[in-house]
């Protein structure tokens, strides 16, 4: 891929709206290209900038009072009453609809782990020891998983690495039971995420210790993956 | 669709640059989303009606008589964004304050800064996008794509 045709997409990578297999395109090509690279910072650094420091406008009371019926009878009074509770209905319908869905990460996991074992991003640092590997996260995350050793019960450790789940970033370490390799995503709790179910072929897990979820990702026995769930949390 | 009531003002006010319009724009348009709901086929119901809020912003500013600046870009805010005269680390830092980035965001075209207010404030899909403005899934990618350099050239963001 030349510069060009990578700066038209850096933009639609960053938002995570590429298909796969253009992802990986701009990804090798950001391995290579330091420019591009520092292009995709700085577009990050403008989005973080944005988001945490230009004018967010709120709706003020006026309009509030303009547009609410609760609060403003004297817009409503020339309505019928029954209008009223058709508009109450109809408002009613919309906070249901607009209520803002539950996140179901699963679909997202599931990709990431497929997109880990396909692409040679598995590893970020390869170490089977997790004074290694834990401390690797310090300073490219703002939370610091558990990383248990778990080699005793079958599980060695074999790396970790910086991912994405839905745009958020996460800690990812890598595990293998055999010849399956299990991911772990970590990443802060928060109640809007859900999911946790099988997904093609793929069996996930979650758990949560203090304030961080982990999510494994494996093709590994289901019974398997829940006894490196459980020695997890104990280790952890 | 008052849950949405506040990413509308927050549109209509980033379309509209001044309160009084922003408001005026989200009140008609929010009388006209109630009375067209019979009219609302599904799909995301705040996507819907932002793109009554877009559209309401953008025919008060056309007429306005700023149908120029719509098609062509406002640009003639460009010449105000301070210029840093520290070095780039520090410039960076100091061009991420507030009114800066208003200045910049306000500088861009209406049909780019609504795009990237959207993406960066609601995390709307491209998909959503596409919806509330009305135009091709491409169309929002690339217009996004040219937002975010012409920030990055406002904020003189040049550095390494």
């Amino acid at each position: 891929m030349i510069c060009d045709e990578a700066r038209i997409l850096l933009s639609a990578y960053q938002d995570g709206e590429l298909p796969p297999e253009r992802r990986e395109a701009i990804e090798q090509h950001l391995k290579a290209c330091p420019a591009c690279a520092a292009t995709l910072g700085r577009s990050l650094r403008l989005g973080d900038a944005i988001r945490a420091h230009a004018p967010s406008y709120r709706a003020p009371e006026s309009l509030w009072n303009a547009l609410s019926p609760a609060t403003s009878p004297r817009f409503w009074r020339p309505f019928a009453a029954g209008l009223a509770i058709g508009l109450a209905g109809v408002l009613a319908v919309f906070l249901l609809l607009g209520r803002p869905a539950p996140r179901d990460f699963t679909a997202d996991l599931v990709s990431d782990h497929v997109r880990s074992l396909m692409a040679s991003h598995l590893i970020d640092v390869q170490s089977t020891d997790r004074h290694t590997v834990k401390p690797w996260f310090l300073g490219k995350l703002d939370f610091s998983p558990a990383v248990p050793d778990l080699s005793a019960d079958g599980f060695p450790l074999v790396g970790g690495r910086l991912d994405y789940v839905g745009r958020h970033p996460a800690a990812a370490l890598v595990y293998r039971r055999a010849k399956h390799v299990i991911n772990v995503f970590v990443l802060p709790a928060r109640a809007d995420f859900v999911g946790g179910h099988d997904l093609d072929g793929y069996h996930v897990r979650r758990w949560r210790i203090g304030d961080l979820d982990y999510w494994a990702v494996s093709d590994v026995e289901p019974a398997q993956l829940q006894e490196f769930a459980t020695r997890f949390q104990s280790a952890g | 669709m008052l849950c949405h009531l506040n990413a509308a003002y927050n549109l209509a006010r980033w379309l509209m640059k001044n309160d009084p319009d922003a408001e005026d724009a989200v009140q008609e348009a929010t009388i006209r989303a109630f009375r067209a709901f019979g009219g609302f086929r599904g799909g995301e119901p705040k996507a819907w009606y932002l793109a009554i809020v877009r559209n309401t912003a953008m025919n008060h500013l056309r007429s306005k008589n700023r149908r120029a600046e719509i098609e062509t870009g406002d640009e003639s805010d460009l010449a105000d964004v301070p210029t840093p005269t520290i070095g780039p680390d520090e410039a960076m830092e100091r061009t991420y304050d507030a009114e800066t980035l208003r200045h910049a965001l306000e500088a861009l075209p209406p049909a780019w800064r609504e795009v990237v207010v959207l993406r960066e404030f609601e995390q709307m899909s491209y998909r959503e996008l596409s919806e509330v403005t009305g135009v091709p899934i491409g169309t929002v990618m690339s217009r996004l794509s040219r937002a975010r350099q012409r920030l990055s050239e406002l904020l003189r963001e040049e550095g390494p």
